[in-house]
């Protein structure tokens, strides 16, 4: 069937559909930098890097699980026990390295906790059918649980040659905090984006049927994309562990953040898809508007707001532009 | 393959069974689980809230959404129930006040969801965002709000026939909600919007109407919480309803574990949210410490997932010729 061209008035509100999340970002830059003193500057815009390093690299997780189960909220992949997942891994690595146990035993232990609880969850939705908003809700609660038996609720603190590296170290400049954050974002966006395996998750994710018929074997991929995930929650529990000097309470809260910025990050692709590199965008957005209300002295309690109505209006545009496709 | 046939309809009784038997150790091991004083604190104290958002929330997940702002409608209901007491309204003026600001949240996510388009997941993301903003900005970060000494509703202390008060008010929104959903042609409508999408729109059924009148009728009863929560606490604790949303959405769909099709209803809600009353109050009668209970808690309602779905998959396998 051949469809017409739209007409000219649609395809100017497509074009500005398309474009208009890296515009609004430049714009927001704009404003920031006109009005609030040294936000340009080399040392505050490494800043918001580092700061949004903890969200940044959770999110990276959620992203992957989203486009390996597709972007439905309900029946797609989601991961909502990432924030908890951070928690749990960092409380983990601070009571190791408490007790004594050696760098590599600690780190090691760290890790596989994260990829435990990515398994858990993989397992569950792959071999059980739970949808994945439900599945990862119950582990949500269970790794809180566990967390809390660890922690006893109390802030655990700790000091490792790793964590003073990843806090204080300094390369150019730049905060440690700020290259993990983007080299992980750039090494992901390079395993998503342009290699077979991502090519093969997105067609998981997008077409389960036809990857199927392909011979792609789309269990595998699924249950892998939630082990990544619970690989970002260690490794953002490793950032978060720097960044506080311990394990602490409440990680959890961190949850609707990353949720909104995976699906903020959908807008910044021209494809209207999730993305590696659109998550990296929208986690800066996130992050330049923290440190612009900042340097403007504005109050912090309006983050949350702007960024629940960004959400809201992103995900109409999409709508809109998925209607008009 | 007769295994799997004969195991399907056990796996499915499996979560009423563990409910049954739990209750029966707790009253075995746990000294006045079964005291009439305990049963009804479990009432009053941890039921009631719940049970109400929990109600809320089935409707929600019947109509095949979510609504991830029933924390936001309870927390601002009860923070205008609050305003206006204090401002010298009486109970009857304040109360309706809170049920038309926790609507008028409900409203804001039907124009989203019904009007826009968007999801309800995100779009009940983006009030629950929204409204914590403007909760902060509203109590200067976080500070309660107490009600004034001599405008105390007092209503926990209100007893009708020997019951709590609070309860006729579950009782009621569970009653209104659980015969509307199973029982009348709005329910019908909603279910059959929720299960399949595609027909009911073909069938001509009117989809955005019904799911705005879901999302207000949704955060409407929420109100009702708020006002219990503000009357019990005696102020306005910014931020407080979010502890209920988890909570909520696993009672609906450990609820929906125990109808024979996987269906939410109001009824089979109330009961998983007792199961989770029940379990929480066991364990801390039996002495187990408080983070003790949220392992267990966890594991069990993962448990009760897994046997749930991995028992309607045998019997989806079984019933294949």
């Amino acid at each position: 069937m051949h469809t017409l061209p739209p007409p000219f008035k649609q395809r100017i509100a497509l074009l500005f559909l398309r474009r208009g999340a890296p515009l609004a970002f430049l714009l927001i830059l704009a404003v920031f930098a006109l009005t609030a003193p040294n936000f340009l500057s080399i040392g505050n815009l490494a800043n918001v890097f580092a700061q949004s390093a903890i969200l940044g690299v959770l999110a990276f997780g959620l992203t992957i699980v989203i486009i390996g189960g597709g972007s439905n909220v309900v029946t797609g992949g989601l991961d909502l026990s990432l924030a908890s997942n951070l928690g749990l891994c960092a409380a983990v690595y601070a009571s190791l390295n408490n007790a004594g146990y050696g760098a590599t035993t600690s780190i090691a232990a760290t890790v596989l906790t994260g990829m435990a609880v990515g398994a858990v969850n993989g397992a569950v939705v792959v071999w059980l059918g739970l949808p994945p908003l439900l599945a990862t809700l119950a582990s949500l609660n269970l790794i809180n649980g566990l967390e809390l038996v660890l922690t006893e609720n109390t802030v655990l603190p700790t000091s490792s040659v790793l964590l003073d590296l990843l806090s204080g170290g300094n390369w150019l400049g730049v905060p440690a905090l700020a290259w993990i954050f983007t080299g992980t974002g750039l090494l992901l966006a390079l395993l998503l984006q342009h290699s077979r395996f991502g090519l093969r998750l997105y067609a998981v994710g997008e077409y389960a049927e036809a990857a199927r018929a392909a011979g792609i074997p789309v269990r595998s991929y699924v249950f892998f994309s939630y082990i990544l995930s619970g690989i970002c929650g260690a490794l953002a529990a490793f950032l978060s562990a720097a960044w506080f000097s311990g394990s602490t309470t409440g990680s959890g809260e961190l949850l609707l953040s990353v949720v909104a910025i995976a699906f903020l990050g959908v807008v910044f692709s021209p494809r209207v898809l999730p993305s590696i590199t659109g998550t990296i965008f929208a986690t800066l957005l996130v992050g330049f508007l923290m440190n612009g209300f900042q340097l403007l002295n504005i109050s912090s309690f309006w983050v949350n707001g702007i960024q629940g109505a960004l959400i809201l209006l992103v995900v109409a545009a999409s709508s809109m532009l998925r209607a008009s496709k | 393959m007769k295994l799997i046939t004969c195991l399907a309809p056990i796996l499915r009784l499996s979560v009423p069974l563990l409910f049954v038997a739990l209750s029966i150790f707790f009253a075995a091991t746990a000294p006045g689980f079964l005291s009439t004083g305990n049963l009804l604190s479990v009432l009053v104290n941890n039921f009631v809230l719940l049970g109400i958002c929990a109600t809320s929330m089935t409707l929600a997940v019947a109509a095949g959404g979510i609504d991830l702002s029933v924390g936001t409608a309870l927390d601002i209901a009860s923070l205008s129930f609050v305003a206006l007491l204090n401002a010298g309204a009486g109970f009857a003026i304040a109360s309706l006040g809170a049920l038309l600001t926790a609507a008028l949240v409900g409203v804001f996510n039907a124009v989203l969801i019904a009007g826009l388009g968007i999801s309800p997941f995100l779009a009940t993301l983006g009030t629950l965002f929204i409204g914590t903003s403007m909760q902060q900005l509203l109590s200067s970060g976080g500070q309660p709000i107490y009600i004034a000494d001599q405008a105390r509703p007092g209503l926990s202390n209100i007893s009708l026939f020997g019951l709590p008060f609070p309860l006729f008010w579950v009782a009621g929104v569970a009653l209104v909600y659980g015969v509307l959903l199973a029982r009348a042609r709005l329910g019908r409508e909603l279910l059959a919007t929720g299960q399949q999408p595609v027909f009911a729109h073909y069938t001509g059924l009117p989809i955005r109407r019904l799911t705005a009148t879901v999302s207000i009728a949704c955060s409407a009863a929420v109100g009702l919480a708020g006002i219990l929560l503000s009357s019990s606490v005696n102020g306005y604790v910014p931020l407080s309803g979010n502890g209920f949303l988890i909570q909520a959405i696993g009672a609906v769909f450990i609820g929906t574990t125990f109808s024979r099709q996987g269906r939410a209803s109001v009824a089979n809600t109330l009961l998983g949210v007792l199961f989770l009353n029940l379990i929480g109050n066991g364990l801390l009668l039996i002495g187990w410490n408080f983070y003790w209970q949220q392992v267990a808690t966890g594991a069990l309602i993962f448990g009760v997932l897994i046997v749930s779905f991995g028992g309607r998959k045998l019997h989806g396998f079984s019933a294949k010729p």
